[in-house]
């Protein structure tokens, strides 16, 4: 005999767990409600591992809101995650990321890194007369969202542990008029020596 | 001959597509069960000691961690958690919660003699002080870090218990913004 699948397991698991007089009584309900709730239950279980398999390792689509990353990325814009550059610690600068909010691990954020660990940033407004700078710590990103004028980024909550990086988006599939890979940022390059 | 050859190849197609059915059922399953549920790590270093790995290098403790308990992000002062370390995000570190978030702590040789935990973040300290990198070093943490919280140590079968979330009394946070459940001072 093979076991197959989740709802064929729990269905030899009841029929073993039950003595003679029960397998009368199990040849009529099994084949009824209980055993499409128990292949329902099975089936869901089956599915929903893949699927956080697929979207803890693989990627996924996601949907963005706010207006932090105007103009590459507008509100209610749909995107594609992926998550292999984090588990092979592929980031570089200039991707967007989605990463949990330091503040609040329950929600994500969505902002482009632009320095990674041991870089010099340049954190002074370019208004300033004195030009202040910051190396990124280790094991640490700087990430900015590209509209620099409405955005909470590492400018207000300070570099971002690496571990807090879900995955890169690296393709936009909504709106059909801006379908396609994503733009470099607008604001140019940040970190001295360029 | 032939009938026998057609019947043995039909056995091992059916196996074969048996054996494919289970294994894209058995691998998403365990993987899950580990990310999400629980699993179990080995201790390494002396940063818990006396509470986790007293003998030193010579037996390394085998500890059950829990993610269910931690889905939420919910953690008590005194738990002895697993997260990932801020300054190396291949590394994970294994630390008891000192201070929850608006806590004021007073710290053991960090640049500033008393800190106030941010929201969303933790303070956390390893029980052998002096020979621990913790927040000390580090500093707060941010919950998104958080892995799993460790509730009992399985191996080796002597030092088998439940691992309690117990803060020392020299540890308790100056200043409290958020109750703890355990009703402690």
């Amino acid at each position: 005999m093979v076991i197959a699948g989740i709802p064929e397991t729990l269905d030899v698991i009841f029929l073993f767990s039950r003595g003679p007089w029960w397998q009368s009584l199990h040849r009529t309900m099994l084949r009824g409600i209980l055993g499409k709730t128990f292949r329902l239950v099975g089936y869901t279980i089956q599915y929903a591992c893949i699927a956080h398999c697929a979207f803890e390792y693989v990627g996924g689509v996601v949907m963005c809101s706010g207006p932090s990353m105007e103009p590459t990325i507008q509100n209610s814009d749909i995107v594609c995650a992926e998550n292999l550059s984090r588990h092979f610690y592929g980031i570089q600068r200039g991707d967007i990321v989605i990463a949990k909010s330091p503040s609040d691990p329950k929600s994500n954020i969505c902002k482009r890194v632009i320095g990674l660990e041991g870089d010099k940033i340049l954190t002074s407004r370019p208004s300033d007369f004195f030009k202040s700078h910051n190396y990124v710590p280790t094991g640490h990103v700087w990430l900015e969202g590209d509209n620099l004028q409405n955005s909470t980024d590492s400018r207000y909550y300070g570099p971002v542990p690496y571990g807090l990086i879900r995955g890169r988006i690296f393709f936009k599939i909504w709106p059909l008029s801006d379908f396609g890979f994503l733009r470099d940022s607008p604001n140019g390059h940040r970190s001295p020596g360029d | 001959m032939t009938a026998g050859m057609a019947q043995s190849q039909g056995w091992v197609t059916r196996y074969f597509k048996a054996f494919c059915k289970g294994f894209f059922v058995a691998v998403p399953v365990a993987v899950t069960f580990l990310d999400r549920v629980a699993c179990v790590a080995r201790v390494e270093g002396a940063s818990m000691q006396p509470s986790l790995n007293p003998g030193g290098s010579q037996s390394s403790d085998v500890v059950l961690l829990n993610h269910w308990k931690v889905r939420n992000f919910e953690v008590q002062r005194g738990d002895i958690v697993s997260l990932v370390s801020p300054k190396n995000p291949e590394q994970k570190i294994i630390k008891r919660v000192i201070a929850l978030e608006g806590d004021i702590v007073k710290t053991i040789g960090h640049k500033n003699r008393y800190v106030k935990v941010p929201r969303g973040h933790i303070w956390v300290e390893g029980d052998h002080h002096g020979h621990s990198f913790d927040s000390n070093s580090f500093g707060p943490v941010s919950l998104g870090l958080l892995h799993a919280h460790a509730t009992h140590i399985l191996w080796p079968p002597e030092r088998w218990q439940k691992l309690e979330s117990v803060l020392p009394p020299e540890r308790l946070p100056v200043q409290s913004e958020k109750e703890s459940l355990h009703g402690s001072p």
